[in-house]
């Protein structure tokens, strides 16, 4: 008996946890790096985009990849991105592109979503593999004929694997639908290269295949809008630092000063995220997802603010107020000429209607309702639906839905599958 | 998610002492006594601060401890019994970018189940499961404080001297651990423990 306690007992402290992680692997390349290699014109860049058969490396990231380009702003630098999505495991290659001499170079890294698999990948388009055709000045000519082709090789290794894209069709474009990416482009969980809810996260999120952002809002004690997921400081979200209990117990300036966030990074006001969004990203639309009981009119007023920004700018952004329950939504109904603010229904088609809210977005697990999302749409409404991941689902729904856009935490695979639809 | 954690804790203690006391039914009984265990000591911050670096903190591990124990101790070799008291994890003080001073402090009451085993005539092992209550007194543009209550266990050996019929002197080394914000104190404690009430 006395064995048996102090056993347990030494199993007990004993006892640990494994911890999983995806870091990206240092993608530096002699090459690329070298001083000749210029930035790419923008329309190269789009010319390159669509629809490619892997000819090789079919055996780690499937027959089909879809191209897309991207950019992000930081500071007077602007850092233009290729990425691939594929739909083995959910994968999906961020990298940057360069000309050089009459030849592109592609280079970054890939990693499997569904699991922590990375590496690095080295690309080139040569003149005689379409690299001529893209560089032409004709905006009409077409990627018909690219061929991009090099290796990739597993965590730190030096890519050594072969892989090859052969340009197949363009983007499917006929309906237009949003493809956003949940807390800012992704979860902790998930483990990418930034927070969620982070300024880095929104930078990452074009490249990973988002076309929009669900952000989440909370009030500090000083009623500061901050992007911030849960009630509570936990070790989920921020790095460990003695602060503890619900966030609102602390001011914007005491956070701003003391806590780093998991993967990196501080916690953004949501007028930073906003500002992100506008200045730095292509990003076009917003989810503000309320997630506080309280008044709203400041998010109001910061909604007002960039969208009246971006469209001096003449850059599409829209941003809605997200309201996920009845607090929120009566909330909402106090502020002033409600029915005109851009908004986003979680609860009843007849509360989106009620609050003439842009979008109606009905919880996954409530199915396709086809029915409920052609009536909403009769209204001049869209629906949007959430949080769809993993590649069975994302097919389902966008194959046999009817939805104008999906949330997910994997915006890479929503992504492959509406830009690859025939 | 949280009710339900606290709920399964609570019928896990209440299936124990249920088990517990059936079994005693059996047997002839014996001498059943309440135990107090009155303790205070040192504490020392033994798990990873997470202090950010950048704050350049001056960390302080070293606190105060007390701690109040009453103990079944029936006629059997497992003991069970509730623990509460005071205890600081850490305290740090550390400046802003622009040189402004602030100070955080990490302070809990624990309320624990405790299981007891006498190993040996004097020494004593526990271990035990509830919850913290813990508290964030922050001094830095502005006063905040903030609660959170925290699953956690803790562990202790202890020996005790006798200084009479019901009364003992106790040294104890003890483990307290507050598992959901992975703050654990090793801690140091004299103990007076007297047997206050026996049937």
């Amino acid at each position: 008996m006395r064995i048996y306690f102090l056993l347990i007992m030494i199993i007990s402290m004993g006892s640990c946890k494994r911890d999983f992680d995806a870091p990206v692997p240092d993608t530096s390349w002699e090459l690329f790096d070298a001083a000749p290699a210029g930035i790419l014109p923008h329309g190269v860049m789009k010319k390159m985009e669509g629809v490619y058969t892997i000819t090789k490396g079919t055996e780690t990231f499937g027959p089909l990849a879809v191209l897309k380009w991207s950019y992000t702003k930081k500071g007077n630098d602007t850092i233009y991105n290729v990425s691939f999505f594929s739909e083995t495991d959910i994968a999906y290659f961020i990298c940057e592109a360069k000309k050089h001499d009459d030849y592109i170079l592609v280079n970054g890294y890939w990693r499997k979503l569904s699991g922590t698999e990375t590496g690095r990948v080295r690309l080139t388009i040569s003149a005689a593999s379409g690299a001529d055709h893209l560089f032409s000045s004709n905006p009409n000519t077409a990627a018909n004929d690219v061929i991009i082709s090099g290796v990739y090789g597993s965590g730190e290794n030096v890519p050594d694997i072969p892989l090859e894209f052969a340009y197949a069709r363009p983007h499917y474009q006929a309906m237009p639908f949003e493809i956003i990416a949940h807390r800012g482009g992704g979860r902790n969980a998930d483990l990418l290269p930034a927070s969620e809810n982070s300024v880095e996260m929104i930078l990452l999120a074009a490249s990973l295949g988002a076309t929009g952002v669900e952000i989440d809002v909370r009030m500090t004690k000083d009623e500061v809008p901050i992007l911030y997921h849960d009630e509570s400081l936990n070790e989920r979200l921020v790095q460990k630092n003695g602060m503890l209990g619900p966030i609102k117990n602390f001011t914007y300036q005491q956070l701003n000063a003391t806590i780093k966030l998991k993967r990196g990074g501080k916690i953004p006001t949501l007028q930073e995220g906003l500002q992100t969004i506008l200045y730095n990203t292509p990003l076009r639309y917003v989810w503000i997802d309320v997630k506080y009981d309280g008044p709203l009119d400041k998010v109001r007023a910061l909604q007002e603010q960039f969208m009246q920004a971006a469209a001096a700018m003449g850059k599409p952004l829209e941003i809605t107020i997200g309201i996920p329950d009845e607090d929120v939504y009566n909330n909402f109904l106090q502020l002033p000429g409600y029915q005109n603010i851009p908004s986003l229904v979680e609860l009843e088609p007849e509360k989106a209607t009620a609050a003439n809210a842009r979008i109606w977005a009905p919880m996954f697990t409530k199915g396709l309702q086809n029915d409920e999302v052609a009536a909403i749409q009769a209204q001049g409404r869209r629906a949007f639906v959430w949080t769809v991941d993993g590649a069975n689902n994302v097919r389902k729904f966008m194959y046999e839905g009817k939805f104008n856009g999906i949330l997910s935490n994997q915006p890479s695979i929503v992504a492959y599958y509406y830009y690859a639809r025939l | 998610m949280r009710d339900f954690k606290y709920f399964f804790i609570l019928l896990f203690a209440l299936q124990s002492f249920v088990a517990f006391a059936q079994q005693s039914e059996k047997k002839k009984r014996g001498t059943y006594a309440l135990v107090a265990y009155v303790g205070g000591g040192v504490g020392y911050y033994l798990t990873l601060a997470g202090v950010p670096a950048y704050l350049n903190p001056q960390v302080s591990k070293w606190s105060s401890l007390t701690s109040l124990r009453v103990m079944w101790q029936p006629d059997h070799l497992v003991r069970v019994g509730v623990e509460t008291g005071k205890m600081q994890f850490l305290s740090y003080r550390f400046k802003d970018s622009v040189g402004n001073d602030g100070r955080i402090i990490v302070n809990a009451v624990p309320l624990l189940v405790e299981w007891s085993m006498a190993v040996s005539k004097r020494f004593q092992v526990f271990a035990g499961s509830g919850v913290y209550f813990l508290t964030t007194k922050m001094d830095y543009a502005g006063k905040s404080r903030s609660n959170k209550l925290s699953i956690g266990w803790m562990a202790a050996i202890s020996y005790l001297h006798p200084l009479g019929k019901d009364l003992n002197l106790g040294t104890e080394l003890k483990w307290m651990d507050a598992a959901e914000t992975t703050d654990g104190s090793l801690g140091f404690q004299l103990q007076l423990v007297y047997r206050f009430l026996k049937w």
